[in-house]
């Protein structure tokens, strides 16, 4: 650690004003508070201040993913196992999958901190933590056939056009990784959506009898039986994004970022309260198989859990008012259950519903404070 | 009933007069500074649609359409007035505007200030015309659906409009490059909030 120290004290000369590599100050900069909690204090706006800045906020994120990834990563290999009919032990599962997501991660990254870094030169401002989250988040949503060069498009697409043409971290409107997820969804719907994407079969092997791949949703859908059990939905023994299957995995994840306050619990728990009344509503007047799935058997397949949990808690893109985070969570688990099961178009809601929220959510805080203002003003004594 | 909910509904989110056809910009980009601007003029179109779509509609199918003018002659069976119909919904929804600015004009003096030049400009609206001449081309069967109709587009616009009025006060203080500042980084606010909007397209009632 101090052999690190040193080497930054050593460079740091360089990158001051003056310096030859000044140009590269905010790379420097970059780099250097990723790893160490930065010295210097304030000289204008506010001074207070605490370990838990940016960087670190980004990292618990990123931590509280991990367990999502890791078992996405293994259910890729198992799902393949399935799908060609091998049977492998849990190294060669998990091994599988790993060489299968890393490039995706990889691809993420690199795409979007050098974009970051380069904006970052040009503007002439530090480089944003933001992406370090989207960066993981990215990959997490993709079906595991993408292809990379599409995962590439896609988030240079979702760092400029959703990020840094609003200035970066903390000015976008909406969630970086849903939109570069949304992006691919409708620029090539064939390869984010189908039986086809979700199980990595590779060159060479052929499917068994009988296989299909279809997601629960899309057996839903379809108006079929769902053939997938409970449990295994729940741990996430089903196909589906990288990420987005293991319900257990997420709960991990939405413990940590609960525990750590980073995530909005208001949020999460006002999603899962509009998604019920949305299920039980569809369950009242049930048309056909679909409208008649349980309510909480919605909780546990598809993209619900993982976007409650890492997408709608967003706390650039969500409300930021209190009761504006009750009314924007709630929305989202309600349109999110009522685009799934009455939109024939796209059987997953989840994406488009927190998307639809993210663009509502500065409307419905600015009611919140005016309301505020308006009850408020109300005890005042001293008219305006 | 059920219909006329079902085409309300449909109207606002899935036909939605900004995100799906990109209609009425001008007014939407130029008037969407503040919320409490955008909520003015937003009302005024939903006012002017509620009222014009079914005005033409009745002028539609009574006077211009073939065979319209039956009620008065079994003559007029073969005239057709088509061709009148661009000018006829023209002057319907601009005596509209002409009511909706005296009402505005009366009653909210500041908010007529603050409309300034846009207010009158809802008589070039292209949603407006826009509404009336969906109504023509989609064949409604009664009064009532051009009625649900007309509304359900004005909302939807209204809402497009307070929606980007409230990204556009929060974005204030963002570091939004220079060159985007005003109206491009709103076009591009469009788009994404047009991605997000197609969660509805393709829901069938």
């Amino acid at each position: 650690m101090k052999a690190i120290r040193n080497l930054f004290d050593k460079a740091k000369p360089h990158f001051e004003k003056g310096g030859k590599f000044h140009m590269f100050k905010s790379v420097f900069g970059g780099f250097e508070t990723f790893l160490f909690v930065p010295n210097h204090t304030n000289k204008n706006g506010t001074h207070i201040r605490d370990y838990v800045d940016l960087k670190r906020t980004m990292v618990i994120v990123v931590v509280s993913l991990i367990p999502a990834l890791l078992f996405g990563m293994y259910n890729i290999g198992y799902q393949h196992n399935l799908a060609v009919g091998e049977t492998a032990d849990f190294w060669q599962t998990f091994f599988y999958g790993f060489i299968r997501v890393l490039p995706i991660v990889v691809v993420s990254y690199v795409t979007g901190l050098g974009i970051e870094f380069a904006t970052a030169q040009m503007r002439g401002h530090e480089i944003n933590e933001g992406f370090l989250v989207s960066g993981m988040l990215i990959p997490l949503v993709m079906p595991i056939n993408t292809p990379l060069w599409m995962i590439a498009v896609a988030t240079a697409f979702a760092v400029i056009f959703g990020k840094e043409v609003f200035g970066g971290t903390g000015m976008n409107i909406l969630n970086p990784a849903l939109t570069a997820r949304a992006f691919l969804f409708f620029a090539y719907p064939s390869f984010m959506s189908g039986d086809s994407v979700w199980t990595r079969i590779g060159a060479g092997n052929h499917a068994v009898d009988g296989f299909s791949g279809a997601t629960a949703m899309a057996q839903a859908a379809q108006g079929h039986p769902i053939t997938y059990s409970v449990s295994d939905m729940f741990f996430g023994f089903i196909p589906g994004s990288i990420g987005e299957t293991s319900t257990l995995a997420i709960l991990i994840g939405a413990a940590i970022l609960l525990w750590t306050g980073v995530g909005s619990w208001k949020i999460m728990l006002s999603a899962v309260l509009g998604g019920t009344v949305m299920g039980l509503l569809l369950n009242i007047f049930a048309v056909n198989a679909y409208m008649a799935v349980p309510f909480w058997e919605h909780f546990i397949m598809g993209g619900f859990a993982f976007g409650v949990v890492f997408m709608a808690t967003d706390p650039v893109s969500a409300a930021q008012t209190p009761k504006g985070k009750w009314i924007y969570g709630f929305l989202i688990g309600f349109l999110a259950i009522l685009i799934r099961v009455i939109n024939p178009a796209y059987p997953e809601g989840v994406m488009l519903a927190i998307l639809l929220m993210n663009v509502f959510a500065p409307l419905i805080d600015h009611y919140v404070v005016e309301s505020n203002i308006k009850r408020r003003m109300k005890r005042a004594t001293v008219k305006a | 009933m059920e219909n006329y909910i079902n085409l309300f509904v449909k109207s606002i989110f899935v036909d939605n007069m900004v995100f799906a056809y990109f209609l009425g910009m001008c007014s939407y980009l130029a008037v969407s500074k503040s919320v409490k601007t955008a909520t003015g003029l937003g009302l005024a179109v939903i006012f002017v649609l509620g009222i014009t779509v079914p005005v033409d509609y009745l002028l539609e199918n009574y006077v211009l359409k073939e065979g319209a003018l039956t009620w008065l002659s079994k003559d007029f069976a073969n005239v057709d007035l088509d061709f009148l119909s661009f000018i006829m919904f023209i002057a319907v929804i601009a005596s509209m505007v002409q009511l909706v600015e005296m009402v505005v004009e009366k009653y909210a003096p500041a908010l007529y200030t603050n409309l300034g030049i846009f207010l009158p400009l809802i008589a070039v609206n292209c949603a407006i015309l826009g509404g009336s001449l969906f109504m023509q081309q989609r064949e409604f069967v009664d009064i009532g659906e051009a009625t649900a109709y007309g509304l359900g587009s004005g909302v939807g616009w209204f809402l497009a409009i307070v929606a980007i009025a409230a990204i556009r006060e929060k974005i204030q203080y963002s570091n939004v490059p220079a060159p985007l500042r005003g109206l491009g980084i709103t076009f591009i606010i469009t788009g994404l909030m047009g991605i997000a909007f197609m969660g509805f397209m393709g829901i069938k009632f």
